[in-house]
Parts: structure tokens; C-alpha cells; sequence
């Protein structure tokens, strides 16, 4: 019940980052409109969603699913959602408040005061619930362990860091100030002060300028969330599964240069933009270095002798997540031969 | 039962099994044996009958005959052992390494035999070679194995790897008296051995390595409570507050800053401290406030590779990133292995462009880091 009404709070105060300016309210988009517009319908824009704010679950009323003894339904009606397990003789249901992920979802739990990632999650290759990632090495013995994977202080902090905004302060997890999914101020720290010192008529106070950073300082911005090569190594993250690491997998390319803005993540992704999908669409990124034009600035760039478009779809294969519910664009660049083993 | 007379005991009852199952199947003793054959049947039935100086004697009379015959320098090596005849022991077991390079149990026998000889540096390179070999594959032997290793790695100033092998063997559920002094004497960072405690000394070391098997064993709550007692008792005593940052630090970073830095009001001038501090909070991203604490331990004791690391990555995440590169490659070139150091180097010089470097160091930090699973990160 306390986080029901943390999460009320949090709605309430859940409105578009602005500040008062005698009459008028200040906004990221007034100055900033073509970001703003876009940027709440990307995946990290939707990274979280909420009870009354969640398509998926809405155009899926009731999900099961069944492991062993314990038979899992997410029920929906009336923009409230509730994750039930049952062994067939009890039963504990919980309310879906925070459902992490704009198209696979998992939920995170609150029981008697304790944090649980689901055990189940919803995969929208499959229209339906499967075991989340990592989880199928869990074996509960009790209804209670049934639920998920309970979460440790930093597990959940971490969770919420990068799915909501102004959930992590200080490295605590503060659930008043939490806004779903990702806004400006995640990315853009200090926007609030910036918003509020041009309120007063102040135009010296700005966030810093991320698209300055180097593409390593990018790479380890984005992999905070996305992952950093470093975490990963240090890690010992190997095998398939992290080929959504996409920061490390980055790094470990050939053609990543830390110093060079054509090899980072912004070169090729406008974050506040959706994904865009097509190979083509990236081709204008590669020829930037591997092409002859390009000879002099890139001279280790090799020239593809095979094709000049579509690179990514030879070069960044498709690579298909283990549980077969994903398939994720490995960005590790290279020449991929055949049978050979997925790199690292 | 301590360790070191259970140790004695299993070994014997392992060697005992050992020797059994090897045995030839019928052996007849004589008194005067001469031939080869002879000798190693009056050998095989002295050692079965329990008379190990006969054993021994027969056994060395055959390995003086043929010396090439590895299981007799292995069944006399491992006899010797059990009656405290180390330095014979030693002897024996390098004929049989000769003969068996990739013996780890051999390996490791000798390692425990120089250790008891004092010969420790060599003792601790056989246990870990052994421990590579597989000596260390089965609980009964891995107990013995790791606690002599940790015990050996203390006594060696290389505490934090004490506490790592400690910290296995605790998981495992061996906690027993010995282990818990060991646990104490690497968490007091007291470069000696069980059997040099001062008396004086014996209940503060006790006390620590209890509240750090505890914390080793999940119960951090009993944890807790057992180390405010020693704070409480013993509050100005260096390196505990250390002890129970160090432990902290990996599930509960605030904590063990708030445990550094009242280790700090003790120990002010500990380069150590300075450095794990800065260390956490570079973890936290917080490297502008790590850099200050960097510098001081750099300052406090410049030949410290942990001083030079955090420097090197302090100065290089604020942007000074050509005054990082001396720290880090000092590092490097005293610690080949140190994968913390190959990380802030990597990402030095991808930072400079310097794209071939920062290649081969990440190649290099994919050799040196371990296999997890990438199923262990949340989605």
C-alpha cells in the first residue's frame, strides 16, 4: 500500500517537465519542440508504463501461462492489472503497478514490502508470456518464490534508473519524483535548473552538451542502461545473450575509435527518434569512413568490394536472443564468416 | 577437531583409500627383500599393515632401484607427510612431479609439506599450480587446499585474496576456529600466521574473523551487529572499519564509503584507505570527489599499484587523460593481470584516438576476465 500511494503521488506530479513564468508555463518543448514531440514515443520514452497507460495489457485482458506447478495469469479490466500465481490450491495476486519495457514487458512486484521481477514476462513475438530472461534457472519450491527473482536495494534501484526519470537521486531510489519512462531530465541533467533559471528570465544556466562527449564517453553515457563495454568485461557477460549489450558490442568492433563522432551511438541514433528499422537508412553512416572519398580521413577503412548498400544486414547480423522471444542487431561491425563462432 | 590434526587425519584416510584401491592385488612381505619386485610387495604390505617406517624404508630402497617408478615416490612422499618428515617429503614428491608434471594432489601435497618447512613463497606457488591441476576438486581436499592458500596469501601481505579464498571456503559451510582466525588475521591485515598470534592480541582477531564469516555467510544482519561490537570495544584499532567497508562494498557502496571514511578518522594517512574510497566513489561516478582522495593516496605511498590505478582512472574520467596514461601503464607493468587497470587503459586510449591500443587492451581485458553468463544481467 505504501507504494500505491507513492505511485499516486507520482502521478499526480507526473506532467511534462516545466516551470512557471509569471502567467505562462515553461517547457523543454517551447524551445526544444521538434525533440519534445518525438521523443515521448520512443521505446525509451515508453521504457515504463503504468495502470490506465499500457496498450500491450490492454489488448491483452488475460495472459497465462503455466511452469511445473504454478500457473501464471496477468489479468486486465477496468486499466488495472493484476499478476496472479497459483499452484492450484492457493493462490497470491499482486497488482501490476510498474511494467517495465515498451514491447516486451516484465513487471516489478511488490509483496509484503518486498520487490520481485516477474517470473513471467510478455514477449510480443509470441503474443504472450514466457519465462523472463535470465530467470529460467529458477527453480521455486514455494508459492511465494513462485513470483520472481526478488530484488536486492540496488537491483530495484537500477530497474527504476532506467526506466522511469527522477527515480534514483543521490543513488536512492525516490519514488515521489518518478515520471515513466524516460524524459529530457534522464539524459539531460540539470534541465530542471535550466527550465527554472529561464523561468526567472536566466539564460546562463544549461545542461551539459551531450553531443560534445567523445563517442567513448557516448558509448558509456547510452551503456548505463544500455550496458558499458567495461561493465560487461568486467562482468565476464559471454555468449549470445549479450548481444544486447550494444555499447560493448560497439566497442569490441574493429572500427570503433573512441576519438571518431562517426562511430558512436548518436552517429547512427537520434535518441529522440524512433529506431529506425531498415538497413539502408545506416548505409550513409558506414560510407562515412568506408568509402573513397573517405580515404584520407579513414585510411585503415577498408572499401566493401561486395556491395555499397545495405551494409549492416552483412556486417551487423541478426543475432537471435537464447529463449527465441528476440532477435537483436549485433553491433558488433565486422566481416562475418561463415560458421564462425558469435565473437565474445 | 582444528584444521591442521584434521588435515593430517583426512590426508591419511585419503592416502589410506588411495593406496588401497592402487594396490596389487596379492603381496607377500619378506624380510630381506632384493629384487625390485620384492621390494615394492614388502612395501605395498608394510603400508597396508600400518607399519609406516617399514613402509617407508622399502619404499625408498625401490625408488633407489628404479627411480623412474612414479608411485613409489608418490606412496613415499605422501607417507613421509603423515609423519611430519616434510623435507624427505618434499624430496619425494619433486621425483614424482618430475615424473607426473600434471599432478595437481601431488603438487599440492608438496605445497602443504613447504609450507610446514616455512618454505612459504614456493609453498604457495605448488598449492595454486595444484589448485589449477584439480587439486582442489573435491570439498574435503578444497578445504584443506584453500585454507593454507589463504593462510599463505596473509602471510604474504596479499590480504583481499585471502578473503576471497576465505569467503569461498565459508559458502561452502567450512567455519570452524581456525578459518575464523585466518578470516581475522587477513581482515586486521596481520602479515602472520595462526601460530604466531600474541596472546594479547588472540581475542580482538577472533572477534573480527567471526563478524566476517558471518557476513561471508549471508547474515548481514548478524554481521553487523558483531562488528559494532569490536567498534565498540575496540575503537581505535586500524583497518576493522576497513574490513567491513571491503565487505560492504560490492551490495551496499554508500555504506562502505560511510566504513572507509571512519576508517579514515583512525588510520588518516593510509594510502590504502585513500585509494578504496576514491575506488568507491569512481564506482558511483563520482570521480571528481574520488580524484582528491586518489591524490592523497598517491601521495601517502606512490609505489601502491591501487594508488597508481585510481589516480590513473580518476584523472582520465575528469578529462586529463595523457596525465592518466603513466599511472595506468605503471600499473600494467608491475601487475600484468591487473583487469582494472587494462579497462581504464582501453578506455584511455580509445579516448585518444589510439584505436590499435585500445584494441589490444580490450582484447587483453576479454583474456583476463571471467566467463559469466549474460543471463545474469536484468533485461
Amino acid at each position: 500500500m505504501r507504494i500505491c500511494r507513492v505511485l499516486l503521488v507520482s502521478l499526480l506530479s507526473c506532467i511534462c517537465m516545466s516551470a512557471e513564468r509569471g502567467q505562462e508555463t515553461v517547457t523543454c518543448a517551447r524551445c526544444h519542440q521538434k525533440q519534445a514531440s518525438t521523443q515521448p514515443g520512443t521505446q525509451m520514452g515508453h521504457a515504463m508504463q503504468v495502470p490506465g497507460d499500457n496498450d500491450t495489457l490492454r489488448a491483452h485482458p488475460e495472459l497465462t501461462f503455466r511452469r511445473e506447478q504454478y500457473t501464471y495469469t496477468v489479468k486486465t479490466q477496468n486499466g488495472q492489472t493484476q499478476y496472479i500465481v497459483s499452484d492450484g490450491t492457493h493462490s497470491i495476486s499482486i497488482p501490476v503497478v510498474w511494467s517495465m519495457g515498451a514491447q516486451a514487458q516484465t513487471w516489478l512486484l511488490d509483496h509484503n514490502g518486498r520487490m520481485y521481477e516477474s517470473l513471467v514476462s510478455y514477449y510480443p513475438s509470441i503474443e504472450g508470456l514466457a519465462l523472463t530472461v535470465g530467470d529460467d534457472r529458477l527453480e521455486p519450491k514455494t508459492l511465494e518464490e513462485a513470483i520472481g527473482r526478488p530484488l536486492l536495494e540496488e537491483g530495484v534501484t537500477t530497474c527504476f534508473g532506467c526506466h522511469a526519470s527522477n527515480a534514483v537521486i543521490g543513488h536512492k531510489l525516490n519514488l515521489t519524483s518518478l515520471k515513466p519512462g524516460l524524459t529530457c531530465e534522464h539524459c539531460h541533467v540539470d534541465a530542471g535548473a535550466h527550465l527554472a533559471s529561464i523561468a526567472q528570465g536566466d539564460w546562463t544556466v544549461f545542461p551539459p552538451e551531450l553531443k560534445d562527449l567523445s563517442s567513448e564517453d557516448i558509448s558509456n553515457f547510452c551503456g548505463q542502461c544500455h550496458r558499458t563495454w567495461e561493465l560487461v568485461v568486467r562482468a565476464g557477460w559471454r555468449g549470445t545473450s549479450n548481444v544486447r549489450f550494444q555499447p560493448y558490442r560497439l566497442a569490441i568492433s574493429k572500427c570503433f575509435d573512441g576519438a571518431d563522432p562517426r562511430i558512436s551511438c548518436i552517429a547512427c541514433h537520434d535518441p529522440h527518434q524512433k529506431v529506425v528499422r531498415g538497413a539502408s537508412f545506416y548505409d550513409s553512416k558506414c560510407l562515412a569512413c568506408h568509402s573513397p572519398a573517405m580515404s584520407a580521413a579513414a585510411p585503415h577503412a577498408k572499401v566493401c568490394s561486395v556491395a555499397k548498400v545495405n551494409c549492416a544486414s552483412c556486417h551487423m547480423p541478426k543475432v537471435p536472443f537464447p529463449g527465441g522471444h528476440f532477435v537483436f542487431t549485433d553491433h558488433d561491425i565486422r566481416i562475418v564468416k561463415p560458421n564462425e563462432p558469435y565473437p565474445y | 577437531m582444528h584444521l591442521r590434526s584434521r588435515l593430517i587425519a583426512d590426508t591419511l584416510l585419503g592416502l589410506t583409500l588411495t593406496l588401497l584401491l592402487q594396490a596389487p592385488a596379492s603381496t607377500v612381505a619378506q624380510d630381506h627383500p632384493e629384487s625390485f619386485d620384492e621390494l615394492t610387495a614388502g612395501a605395498s604390505s608394510a603400508r597396508e599393515q600400518g607399519d609406516i617406517p617399514r613402509a617407508i624404508e622399502l619404499y625408498q630402497q625401490a625408488t633407489q632401484l628404479n627411480p623412474k617408478w612414479p608411485d613409489g615416490w608418490w606412496y613415499l612422499g605422501s607417507l613421509q607427510y603423515g609423519v611430519n618428515a616434510y623435507a624427505p617429503a618434499i624430496e619425494a614428491l619433486t621425483h614424482y612431479i618430475e615424473l607426473t608434471p600434471d599432478a595437481g594432489p601431488a603438487r599440492a601435497l608438496r605445497g602443504l609439506c613447504e609450507f610446514e618447512v616455512g618454505q612459504y613463497p614456493q609453498s604457495l606457488q605448488d598449492l595454486q599450480q595444484g589448485i589449477a591441476l584439480g587439486a582442489a576438486n573435491q570439498p574435503r581436499n578444497a578445504g584443506i587446499v584453500l585454507y593454507h592458500e589463504a593462510l599463505l596469501l596473509t602471510r604474504l601481505g596479499r590480504f583481499e585474496e585471502a578473503l576471497g579464498k576465505y569467503a569461498v571456503m565459508v559458502r561452502h559451510g567450512t567455519i570452524n576456529e581456525d578459518v575464523t582466525n585466518g578470516i581475522g588475521l587477513s581482515g586486521l591485515r596481520m602479515p602472520i600466521l595462526p601460530k604466531d598470534i600474541d596472546p594479547s592480541q588472540a581475542q580482538l582477531i577472533a572477534m573480527v574473523g567471526r563478524a566476517a564469516a558471518t557476513f561471508m555467510s549471508g547474515d548481514l544482519t548478524g554481521a553487523h551487529q558483531a562488528f559494532e561490537e569490536i567498534f565498540a570495544r575496540f575503537p581505535t584499532t586500524p583497518n576493522v572499519h576497513y574490513l567491513y567497508a571491503y565487505l560492504l562494498f560490492p551490495a551496499d557502496p554508500d555504506q562502505a564509503i560511510g566504513q572507509f571514511q571512519k576508517e579514515l578518522t583512525i588510520s588518516p594517512a593510509s594510502a590504502l584507505v585513500h585509494a578504496m574510497l576514491a575506488w568507491a566513489f569512481g564506482m558511483q561516478g563520482d570521480y571528481r570527489i574520488a580524484l582528491s582522495d586518489a591524490q592523497k593516496a598517491f601521495a601517502e605511498d606512490p609505489s601502491l599499484s591501487m594508488a597508481q590505478l585510481v589516480l590513473g582512472r580518476d584523472l582520465m574520467e575528469t578529462g586529463d587523460i595523457r596525465g592518466a596514461l603513466p599511472h595506468l601503464e605503471a600499473v600494467v607493468t608491475t601487475e600484468p593481470q591487473n583487469l582494472e587497470a587494462h579497462i581504464a587503459l582501453a578506455k584511455a586510449y580509445s579516448e585518444l584516438g589510439r584505436r590499435d591500443d585500445a584494441g589490444r587492451e580490450r582484447l587483453l581485458c576479454l583474456a583476463l576476465s571471467g566467463h559469466g553468463t549474460a543471463a545474469d544481467a536484468n533485461m
